[in-house]
């Protein structure tokens, strides 16, 4: 019985919690900059919010995202993403991203990247970005 | 500003770009390279794809060659282009290319750190040297960009 109440716990607990998916990020040489790009799903009752990304890969990642005015293309700084209860925010191309500026060294094709994910109620997520 | 010699008499592709762009400009800058490996698979190598940047400041040569090389671009039909400010400007406004810096401000190590916002472009240019199509670089359709190529260089 007890066995049984801790399985019925523990499958609950893994179908309720903020999730990141299908992570990506493109190449970029030492000192230039680059974006990442991945899901994060939300399945609980509770919004959260990324506010911070982490990296050995670089000291400077920002939130980012672009837009359009006037027919030109720009990007801005994001102070943070919030993603509301039982819905998914993806950041993709043209959208939302991660830029990660000044990298420390060449980031290449066919390399995977550590990034640290930081969320106000999920805490920190790390995550492996395939370099693509 | 001229283009060099060796790219007279072909028909071009061209990317207006800056290097410090993570999204919009590497989304051109694969769009083409997508098209350029679409076409060399069917055996058709006389199209040049040039990457033009519009920060003179910033993308001197080496910078762009670490740009390209990064990315596996090749540099046998690949150019990848830089001049000053002042002989690239007229060219950009003949072709209106718009690039306007935004947002910039100066980080902790005193470096600035600067964005631009720009036009979203890539052109189509024929044997002549005149500008045959214009298309929106970051969302091109692929497809369409590859026909209008092969009907221009009668491949």
């Amino acid at each position: 019985m007890i066995t049984l109440f801790a399985f019925l716990i523990l499958f609950y607990s893994q179908g309720n919690i903020l999730q990141v998916k299908n992570q990506w990020v493109r190449p970029g040489a030492k000192g230039m900059a680059t974006a990442l790009y991945f899901e994060v799903e939300n399945p609980t009752d509770k919004p959260d919010t990324l506010y911070k990304i982490t990296s050995d890969i670089s000291s400077m990642i920002q939130l980012h995202e672009t837009y359009t005015k006037d027919e030109l293309m720009g990007m801005r700084k994001v102070g943070k993403f919030v993603i509301k209860p039982k819905t998914s925010l993806e950041l993709k191309p043209g959208g939302y991203h991660i830029m990660v500026m000044k990298l420390k060294s060449d980031i290449k094709k066919g390399d995977e990247i550590e990034f640290k994910l930081h969320f106000r109620n999920a805490g920190s997520i790390i995550i492996r970005a395939k370099v693509k | 500003m001229t283009f060099p010699d060796v790219l007279k008499g072909k028909v071009l592709v061209i990317g207006f770009i800056y290097t410090n762009c993570p999204d919009i400009c590497p989304m051109t800058t694969h769009n083409m390279y997508l098209t350029d490996q679409k076409l060399k698979k069917e055996g058709i190598n006389g199209v040049n794809f040039i990457l033009l940047t519009f920060d003179s400041e910033r993308d001197f040569p080496s910078v762009l060659k670490k740009f390209a090389e990064i990315r596996d671009i090749k540099f046998d039909n690949w150019s990848l282009l830089w001049n000053t400010k002042q002989k690239t400007d007229p060219l950009l406004r003949r072709l209106d290319i718009l690039a306007i810096p935004t947002d910039s401000s100066y980080i902790d190590d005193g470096e600035l750190n600067y964005f631009v916002m720009h036009t979203d472009r890539i052109s189509l240019i024929d044997q002549r040297g005149h500008l045959r199509k214009n298309y929106k670089g970051s969302t091109v359709n692929l497809d369409k960009l590859y026909n209008d190529i092969k009907t221009l260089g009668k491949y």
